[in-house]
């Protein structure tokens, strides 16, 4: 039979207490207890513990947080919804520009217009001419 | 409305369905974060935002478990992160995160508070659920996905600093 330690008949002994399967049987921690009585002062000790807690109770003040919740979730929503017009620009500019490569095509004068196309779509899409300096005061957009 | 039915409104965009997820579980889950993070404030803002995040990724949720087992793994990310960004620092003296039973001295109440928030997150967490949530030893090694082994050993260590902390209550205890 293996030979116990103190701590480990200590960690048994508190998981009894708390009515849950120790681990050991009570014959190896019988016989660890005879020749050794550190753990039943610690034991006694660590009952005084588990009596404070016991009693005691979390409070649970009445809470709704829907309300917070719900204004999150629509914040993180227009936020995810604000870069992917950007991410698609991005995505034609760079497709523009593997076509514009391809050596053995040449698209045409039309197809040198495309970035401008784009870059207008941006200014539409961010509805605000980046050129003309705002003089008035902005307090919230 | 139960939960599965819940879920899967929630998976089609049902916002209202979301809602009464959160009405259900909000009071349990700011308990638990409190257990965390001991700190109300703190554990408010870690559910709001773990509820957002399960909002987010409740189309991949996983019908094989309850709703509350896989929202506690996003409510304890959301708390771990925020405790590894900063530590609590509201004064304990406003807390009043515990209510102690009848007869109990505020000054026991006062340092069992103090104990709890001296111990590290994973001790405070496993005592609180233990104790507060009243959580068997085979719930616990469910809720914090740990072998039933390291529950009974960081329960022990735990109590151990705590029985460190509270000698002075006993102390007082024993003089009256």
């Amino acid at each position: 039979m293996k030979e116990l330690s103190c701590e480990e008949v200590l960690i048994a002994q508190m998981a009894a207490a708390d009515g849950e399967e120790a681990g050991f049987s009570k014959e190896q921690l019988a016989a660890h207890l005879t020749g050794c009585a550190n753990p039943q002062h610690e034991l006694k000790q660590l009952q005084a513990v588990d009596q404070v807690l016991a009693g005691h109770t979390l409070s649970e003040p009445s809470i709704d947080l829907w309300p917070a919740i719900e204004n999150r979730i629509a914040k993180r929503t227009r936020a995810a919804l604000h870069w992917r017009p950007f991410a698609l620009i991005g995505l034609l500019l760079v497709v523009y520009k593997l076509l514009e490569m391809l050596p053995a095509r040449d698209p045409g004068m039309a197809f040198k217009l495309v970035p401008l196309v784009i870059v207008v779509l941006l200014f539409v899409l961010i509805k605000e001419n980046p050129f003309k300096i705002n003089t008035e005061l902005v307090l919230e957009r | 409305m139960d939960d599965v039915e819940a879920i899967k409104k929630c998976q089609q965009g049902d916002r209202e369905a979301f809602r009464h997820l959160v009405e259900r579980y909000q009071k349990r889950a700011v308990g638990h974060a409190v257990a965390i993070l001991f700190n109300r404030d703190d554990a408010e803002d870690a559910v709001q935002e773990a509820f957002v995040d399960a909002f987010k990724a409740i189309g991949a949720f996983d019908t094989s478990r309850t709703f509350y087992q896989w929202f506690y793994v996003l409510l304890r990310n959301r708390c771990y992160k925020m405790t590894a960004r900063h530590r609590p620092t509201e004064s304990l003296d406003e807390a009043l995160l515990l209510v102690s039973p009848r007869g109990v001295a505020d000054e026991t109440r006062f340092a069992l508070e103090r104990a709890l928030f001296s111990l590290t997150r994973e001790e405070r967490e496993i005592v609180c659920l233990k104790y507060f949530n009243g959580l068997s030893y085979d719930e616990l090694a469910t809720h914090l996905q740990i072998p039933r082994g390291t529950v009974m050993s960081r329960l022990f260590y735990a109590r151990q600093r705590l029985q460190g902390k509270l000698t002075g209550v006993f102390r007082r205890e024993q003089e009256a």
